[in-house]
């Protein structure tokens, strides 16, 4: 018997579900596998079709994108309702991905930066969006936009998670024969990825991590064959998980974290700065404060796709 | 008055709703498109060392 | 009332735990705002640890270990100065002020040292006031409930349909 299968984007960029479609052929097999009830990005469904189903009546549902608004919220509870799988799609519904990002500033900051404060943007009156507006007979509603960006599992139960940004197509693609063939993992497991750190995989030459100094990546030219960390670039390889194909460190560009933490690992970004301290290679505090200093915006190193995802989940207001 | 909503628009990145008001005669009287969705990319790639920024502002379409 | 805060101290086995028994054995009188964590060494103090304790109601955080030269692992305390002197760059980006934290050396004899720390940090973090970092996460989410029960039975038309 067929699947049935809900795909969902909340505060995304439609990159997870691009992912899906660059299964390539494998997309005949997936269409094979499952019949799909909502999927914004390529078919046409509305909300009030999903309403009208019956409680778990979707095998899996597969959500990508963060949760920043109260929209993104109704339809995460709605798909929870209807599905008996709820799967995290990528790296904004699994750790808050780029998205969460937000997480630094305030709901008040945003909004103000977007709508009165930006170059581009006309905007005499000041206005922000409302969550309800009318004018005579005509009556508009908004979703509230959220204060702080939240994962899918500060919302909702999620079984499953399948992460990266965006996910690597094949990836996607056996997470689903998983669903298909009834050989899913213990609920709570990440599916679609490796299970060890992505410098376990890399193919770069690790010696000793003695650091004198952080470069940024214009600044150097990387030896093709050396440990990018190693080089002074901060690469988060060593808290982050493997499965992505090692995509960047393999064109010389350090890792982000987009596949989020490894197991054993609660807060990648707070780990990535254990493994970067403990890389540097000065004794005294002037001199290590003198390697600190050259190092650009930590926050948006460390908790790069992280920050709604870490113990502190935001910036303390 | 009536009122006609489609919500979400499709195929499509990003988030929509359209609201077609029709009066007495059944005839288009006012339309709305609402978009749902900020995510304030302006905000936080503020201050981002600039060769950061090819890693992050691709995320805010990946259609 | 002055408030007083809760300290978690990291204290390395071999020179600061000790420190503070020799402290206590001696009849020191100190603050008794720090609980101590006995560490096998500072080195092993991750910045998670510090951070889990803030998160998790802790309004500073003492980290104690052995004088530089006398780690009994060569290094470890090295690297926690290390950790730390990071840390504290980064936690202002957090919102959190970097006072908050702090690395001190104290040997197995300096029981009277020890007292000196934690009275003189305890009074810093007394100055600084409550983190209470939780609540200050449920204020932020406070704005973004809806209830989304209602919304979710909410019947609205399609184009289908009209």
């Amino acid at each position: 018997m067929k699947l049935k299968f809900g795909i969902y984007w909340g505060a995304a960029c439609g990159g997870c579900d691009v992912a899906i479609l660059d299964t390539h052929e494998k997309i005949l097999e997936i269409a094979d596998m499952a019949d799909i009830f909502l999927w914004p990005l390529a078919m046409d469904f509305k909300y009030k079709k999903i309403r009208a189903l019956e409680d778990n009546y979707l095998d899996a549902s597969f959500f990508s994108g963060a949760i920043r608004n109260s929209e993104n919220e109704e339809i995460a509870r709605l798909l929870r309702r209807k599905s008996k799988v709820m799967v995290a799609l990528g790296a904004c519904a699994h750790i808050g991905g780029i998205p969460g990002l937000a997480n630094m500033y305030t709901r008040e900051d945003v909004l103000n930066r977007v709508y009165r404060e930006s170059e581009s943007t006309i905007n005499e009156e000041g206005i922000i969006p409302r969550e309800a507006w009318s004018e005579g007979e005509y009556e508009l509603e908004l979703p509230r936009f959220y204060n702080t960006v939240k994962t899918l599992d500060q919302i909702i139960n999620v079984e499953y998670y399948i992460p990266g940004c965006p996910p690597v197509p094949l990836q996607i693609y056996s997470a689903l024969t998983l669903v298909r063939d009834g050989m899913l993992p213990p609920k709570g497991s990440v599916i679609g990825a490796g299970d060890r750190a992505l410098c376990e995989q890399c193919p770069r030459v690790k010696e000793e991590k003695k650091l004198t100094g952080i470069k940024r990546v214009h600044e150097v030219i990387p030896d093709p064959e050396k440990c990018l960390l190693e080089q002074g670039l901060i690469c988060l390889g060593p808290v982050t998980r493997s499965g992505c194909g090692s995509r960047c460190i393999k064109s010389g560009v350090p890792c982000r974290g987009c596949y989020g933490p490894v197991d054993d690992v609660k807060d990648q970004g707070f780990a990535m700065l254990s493994a970067l301290a403990s890389s540097l290679d000065a004794k005294e505090q002037k001199d290590i404060d003198a390697i600190i200093d050259t190092i650009e915006d930590p926050l948006r190193t460390l908790h790069r796709f992280s920050l709604a995802a870490s113990m502190l989940r935001r910036k303390k207001v | 008055m009536k009122r006609i909503e489609i919500d979400p628009i499709t195929r499509l990145e990003g988030h929509g709703k359209i609201t077609i008001f029709l009066n007495e005669q059944g005839e288009v009287d006012n339309v709305y498109l609402q978009i749902p969705e900020l995510r304030g990319f302006e905000k936080f790639v503020e201050g981002l060392p600039v060769e950061e920024i090819p890693r992050v502002v691709p995320r805010i379409c990946g259609v | 009332m002055t408030f007083e805060p809760t300290i978690v101290g990291f204290l390395c086995n071999w020179c600061s735990y000790t420190g503070a028994d020799l402290a206590g054995t001696s009849r020191v009188k100190y603050a008794a705002n720090v609980r101590s964590i006995r560490v096998m060494c500072s080195g092993r103090v991750e910045p998670t640890f510090v951070i889990k304790a803030l998160y998790e109601g802790a309004d500073g955080v003492l980290i104690a270990g052995c004088h530089p030269g006398d780690c009994h692992y060569q290094e470890g305390n090295y690297k926690a100065l290390r950790r730390y002197r990071l840390l504290r760059r980064v936690l202002p980006e957090y919102g959190i002020e970097p006072e908050r934290v702090r690395l001190e050396w104290v040997a197995a004899s300096e029981g009277e040292r020890f007292a000196k720390v934690v009275d003189d940090f305890t009074d810093q973090i007394r100055r600084l006031g409550p983190l209470d970092i939780k609540e200050s996460i449920a204020q932020s989410l406070i704005d973004d409930v809806v209830n989304h029960e209602e919304e979710a039975t909410k019947d609205i038309g399609d184009v289908n349909e009209a």
